[in-house]
């Protein structure tokens, strides 16, 4: 589903270059709960923008089912975001002004979904992750938790093939972060979802199905768990 | 990003009520700073409009007073009368009556007159005047100089009676009652004069009527230029502005190619360059103000953009296009100067409307009344005037919002998500 082969990334800051990945090559399957660990610094949110097409990588391909990113033109790579991706940020992943429910609808609304299926939908996606009652708020008005399920709810809601979670516990206390997780592997199992997290949250890391670590920009264990 | 696809993406984001919605909203956010941008807009378009009213009304009245004391909207003339105004050239009252009765549609008032130039002397002045003969009656009905007669009487049955502007009066030291004596040239060319008493002195918004006119009964005009039963011009006064056009066209149908007539803006072209100087000038004021409006959006949006990077690098992470990344920026634009335009225009109507009572200029009338500017000036502002603003808003607001869009654009989603 989604390869990395002999990839590269340089960061120049004012002249001075810093490798943030070194030679990577990795392949994730459909289906997947992966996680890439590592330090700060180790190169696993570089790697995981570049599987999200939201970067580009000096050297190196990534391909998704065989499309290679580097070809795609800015609003083609938006249309792959939008049709084929979810994004889960470690925080403040929402729209301010749009209510729980708006935020969920809105990337339907992108990709062009009837206003009265959107609603279905949303509605839906939000008594899945537990916050039925709280649609008609704004994310000021939910707790850090409740907001990253709202951003879940957004990921999965267009039935993405592949969902991108850059540190998604990062922010919650460790009771919210187990429930967020155990909400991502729920959809994970009976949905199929893909998901691919960076992390170095201990819990992450052990709910895992697999685990890729990173250090330096390379990769240096990938370790496979039984489900 | 090719241009043609963003400029689409852009169209159909602007079409899509979520982009309005959330733009509202994001005016909502910082209302401390949405509110100064809205003030600076609203009280910039009200001044100007107010402006441009003050404008338009002292033109207008200019007009009026010119087409009120002396022009009429339309003069009838004998033609060549226009290569070399004279005394000489002359029209058959009575044949020139005839064509014009029935009179022509939307005539308010017609009334004959005699036109020639001369000399008036009093015991101790004399003036170069504009004698008009004119029909008493009839020229009440088109001009307002029988109803600024300040002191004694406008023409009327008496004969061998006069009536002057104040500062005439004032020239040739005189008042009512006094004797005065016309001299002119006649038709013939002969010097030639009549003694007449001051019937009425009157005061109007015109130095020029006021100071260099003396009006006399018709037939006591025809009889001093020796012009029989003949007159120099018709004047005829339209129902209202802007009928002129159609007015002349009808008259000279009737009156066949004997006359030439003419309307206000060609006797006094003058009034038409002022006009459009005044549209001129207002123009320099549009561009002064929306620039000022356009830089000041552009900043609100700047930093709005700036402080958002985050939130649009997330919009561009989930599939947000470009297009739709600029229609978002367009919308903020366009309700932030909306809502100003509309503010502006609320209140800059509202105060055209509270100074409809006239301001008064009366400090200043002096200097007013060379131009024909009444004292107190009431501000008027064309019907079309209104969109004149609204739509250079618009495109202001387009405008405005190109830099900060293509800020948004620019924005590189990996990094804008890890921004705080």
């Amino acid at each position: 589903m989604l390869e990395a082969h002999d990839v590269f990334k340089v960061y120049d800051t004012r002249g001075v270059e810093t490798r943030a990945l070194d030679g990577v090559s990795l392949e994730i399957e459909a289906g997947e709960f992966t996680a890439l660990a590592g330090p700060s610094g180790s190169g696993k949110t570089t790697l995981l923008n570049l599987f999200g097409a939201l970067d580009s990588a000096t050297s190196g391909s990534i391909r998704l089912d065989g499309q290679e990113l580097s070809e795609l033109k800015p609003a083609e790579l938006a249309h792959l975001r939008l049709h084929q991706l979810g994004f889960v940020f470690q925080a403040y992943n929402l729209i301010p002004v749009l209510t729980a429910r708006e935020n969920v609808e809105f990337v339907m609304e992108l990709q062009g979904i009837p206003a009265a299926e959107r609603r279905e939908r949303s509605l839906a996606v939000l008594a899945e992750v537990g916050l039925a009652d709280l649609e008609a708020k704004r994310p000021l008005e939910m707790s850090g938790g409740q907001q990253q399920r709202v951003a879940v709810a957004r990921a999965i809601v267009t039935n993405p093939r592949l969902v991108l979670a850059d540190e998604p516990t990062a922010n919650l206390d460790s009771h919210t972060a187990e429930r967020l997780l155990d909400l991502m592997e729920e959809m994970n199992r009976e949905h199929g979802v893909t998901f691919l997290f960076s992390t170095h949250d201990p819990m992450v890391i052990e709910k895992a199905r697999r685990v890729v670590r990173l250090r330096d920009g390379r990769i240096f264990a990938d370790e496979a768990r039984a489900a | 990003m090719p241009i043609e696809g963003a400029l689409l993406g852009t169209v159909r984001g602007l079409l899509r009520p979520s982009t309005w919605r959330i733009a509202l909203r994001n005016v909502a956010r910082n209302t401390r700073r949405t509110a100064i941008v809205l003030t600076a807009i609203t009280v910039g378009l009200s001044s100007m409009l107010l402006a441009m009213a003050i404008n338009y009304g002292m033109i207008f009245q200019m007009i009026q007073t010119a087409i009120r004391t002396d022009l009429g909207h339309v003069q009838v003339h004998a033609r060549g009368w226009s290569d070399q105004p004279g005394i000489e050239w002359t029209l058959s009252q009575t044949r020139t009556e005839a064509g014009l009765t029935p009179a022509p549609g939307k005539v308010l008032a017609a009334a004959p007159r005699v036109r020639g130039e001369g000399l008036v002397f009093s015991p101790r002045a004399s003036v170069g005047v504009r004698v008009l003969g004119v029909d008493p009656v009839r020229e009440a009905e088109l001009s307002a100089v029988a109803a600024s007669v300040t002191e004694g009487q406008y023409l009327g049955s008496e004969q061998r009676r006069v009536v002057v502007g104040e500062r005439l009066a004032e020239r040739l030291k005189v008042g009512v009652g006094d004797k005065v004596v016309v001299s002119v040239q006649d038709v013939l060319g002969d010097m030639t004069g009549e003694a007449f008493r001051i019937g009425g002195t009157f005061r109007t918004a015109s130095r020029d009527i006021d100071e260099g006119v003396v009006f006399l009964r018709i037939g006591e005009g025809q009889a001093l230029f020796g012009l029989e039963d003949a007159v120099t011009e018709w004047v005829l006064l339209a129902e209202a502005d802007g009928d002129e056009e159609a007015l002349r066209e009808e008259v000279g149908a009737r009156l066949g190619d004997e006359v030439e007539v003419s309307t206000w803006k060609e006797l006094r072209p003058f009034l038409v360059q002022m006009m459009d100087m005044f549209k001129q000038t207002g123009w320099v004021l549009y561009a002064a103000i929306f620039i000022a409006m356009a830089f000041g959006i552009a900043n609100v949006l700047l930093m709005a953009v700036m402080e958002r990077i985050r939130e649009i690098g997330i919009l561009m992470a989930i599939g947000m296009a470009p297009g739709r990344v600029v229609a978002s920026i367009v919308a903020e634009s366009i309700v932030l100067t909306g809502l100003g335009v509309a503010g502006g225009v609320a209140l800059g109507l509202f105060s055209i409307e509270a100074l409809s009572g006239g301001i008064d200029l009366s400090r200043w009338s002096e200097g007013l009344v060379t131009w024909g500017i009444p004292p107190k000036i009431v501000p008027a502002l064309p019907e079309g005037e209104l969109w004149v603003p609204v739509g250079i808003a618009t495109i202001t607001a387009l405008l405005a919002s190109l830099w900060p869009a293509v800020r948004a654009v620019r924005i590189r989603p990996a990094e804008a998500v890890r921004h705080i």
